[in-house]
């Protein structure tokens, strides 16, 4: 033992006490437990959404200087500038809105044919707006925080979209911000189909932000490069129809069953500041309905006329 | 060595330090952000032994476990290490020229992120090779200015 102990008789110029094994061994054991707890049970979410919203100062502050910077480019912004990108704004609205008027018009109609099959899906979703307020600190792990939390209704589960596809979904919440798990951190896998054909396939993540992977696509599938992946709301956890990824590159190797397949994001993952969280009508109508299912007809209907307004 | 230390420069510097451990960085450089709570664990263990030590130590890796979403405990564990192996060695550090202290910075946080990634590997994570020892080098070539700035303003508001 290199630290004095209690000899009252002489002051040291060491302050220590002697050397803490007991309090590492109690934190070791402690942190084992918590750990085994986390992993195993998940039994301290509410502890760990607690903390984090005692935490959310420290968000807001670590957000900052990107707000800063927002402001101060917004301050010297020219009204010429502001003028122009109004115009072009107005543009882009004009045509868009024209887009709705149509996609309202199939929507009713897709969700009236959908209603003849007496199938179970709804087309409109309920959305918020959200801002990635932070990212991850681990380079290994891909996860944004987002600024809404469960004071604002967002659950684990809930997907995230950007304006040009799917982001991924919430891992996590605490009262004002919510983590999300991006869809190309190697943990993640979403089901998926071709737009041009229905063919379904899992498209997976492999930490790379701007590649995934599509696997166990068999070597005869009619898949080609440029092929649109949406969601294919198989797995109740994606709501269905979002476009996901590209298919960028196919490799085929004769000696092997599956094609490899890579694919590119759609959702720009790595610089989205504005996202969108989604309320799935779907998900929550869906659990109940498998109960018994005479209910889903009535359930369908009334949401349909929501949807298509 | 200091007689005295300030307990608002204390609690500000860890607030910094969490902000810092989650705050904007540049992308490309993402692997190369230093440890900064692990680095303040380090300067405030160091310098003032019989005030902080493992518990303070644990309870701040429990906020970084939840800032950065890694089961609760594993960088808890972590910091309670470096504070430990810290208390060790505070003594000699003591004697040692800058230099030296910021090798023994290098060894300590290298060993945390040595445990973190450990224990990361075992619970399925993670992936080869060497490079999550970096942080523990950009927090070794921090600490002489760090631990100019913190001696300074304890001996000022101390």
């Amino acid at each position: 033992m290199a630290a004095p102990t209690g000899d009252s008789a002489i002051k040291t110029i060491f302050v220590a006490g002697p050397i803490p094994g007991f309090r590492l061994f109690l934190a070791l054991v402690t942190s084992a437990a918590l750990i085994v707890a986390d992993v195993r049970f998940d039994t301290l979410q509410t502890a760990r959404s607690a903390i984090a919203t005692g935490l959310s100062p420290v968000y807001w502050f670590g957000n900052a200087p990107s707000q800063l910077s927002d402001w101060v480019s917004g301050l010297f912004t020219t009204r010429d500038d502001l003028l122009e990108e109004n115009d072009a704004l107005k543009a882009r609205l004009l045509i868009l809105e024209r887009r709705a008027l149509r996609y309202a018009a199939l929507a009713a109609e897709n969700n009236e044919l959908r209603r003849l099959l007496n199938s179970g899906e709804v087309l409109d979703d309920r959305v918020i707006v959200a801002e990635v307020v932070s990212v991850s600190p681990d380079p290994f792990s891909h996860e944004v925080v987002i600024n809404k939390g469960s004071r604002d209704g967002v659950r684990v589960g809930q997907a995230i979209l950007d304006s040009t596809g799917l982001m991924g979904q919430v891992l996590t919440t605490s009262s004002f911000t919510s983590r999300v798990l991006l869809i190309s951190d190697s943990s993640h896998a979403v089901p998926v189909e071709v737009v041009r054909n229905g063919l379904r396939a899992i498209l997976l993540g492999n930490g790379d932000i701007s590649a995934l992977e599509l696997v166990h696509v068999p070597d005869t599938a009619d898949i080609r490069e440029g092929d649109l992946l949406v969601s294919s709301g198989l797995g109740g956890r994606f709501p269905k129809g979002y476009p996901v990824a590209e298919v960028k590159r196919i490799h085929k190797d004769p000696g092997e069953p599956f094609v490899q397949i890579e694919a590119t994001p759609k959702a720009q993952l790595n610089r989205s500041e504005m996202v969108l969280v989604v309320f799935s009508e779907n998900q929550e109508l869906a659990r109940p309905t498998q109960d018994d299912g005479s209910m889903s007809p009535e359930g369908d209907a009334s949401v349909t006329e929501g949807g298509a307004d | 060595m200091l007689s005295v230390i300030s307990y608002p420069v204390f609690a500000i510097s860890i607030l910094l330090g969490l902000i810092l451990s989650i705050s904007l960085f540049p992308l490309g450089w993402f692997e190369f952000r230093p440890e900064w709570l692990a680095l303040l664990v380090f300067y405030w263990t160091f310098r003032a032994p019989a005030q902080f030590g493992v518990l303070w130590a644990w309870c701040l890796g429990l906020l970084l476990d939840v800032l950065e979403a890694t089961p609760l405990g594993v960088n808890a564990s972590a910091m309670a290490l470096t504070a430990f192996l810290v208390l060790t060695v505070h003594q000699r550090l003591r004697m040692f020229p800058l230099i030296q202290q910021c090798l023994m910075v290098f060894l300590l946080l290298g060993i945390n992120q040595m445990y973190v990634h450990f224990i990361k590997q075992i619970l399925g994570g993670g992936d080869a090779g060497f490079s999550y020892l970096w942080p523990a080098l950009t927090s070794a070539l921090l600490w002489p200015p760090v631990c100019v700035i913190l001696d300074g303003l304890n001996r000022k508001l101390g």
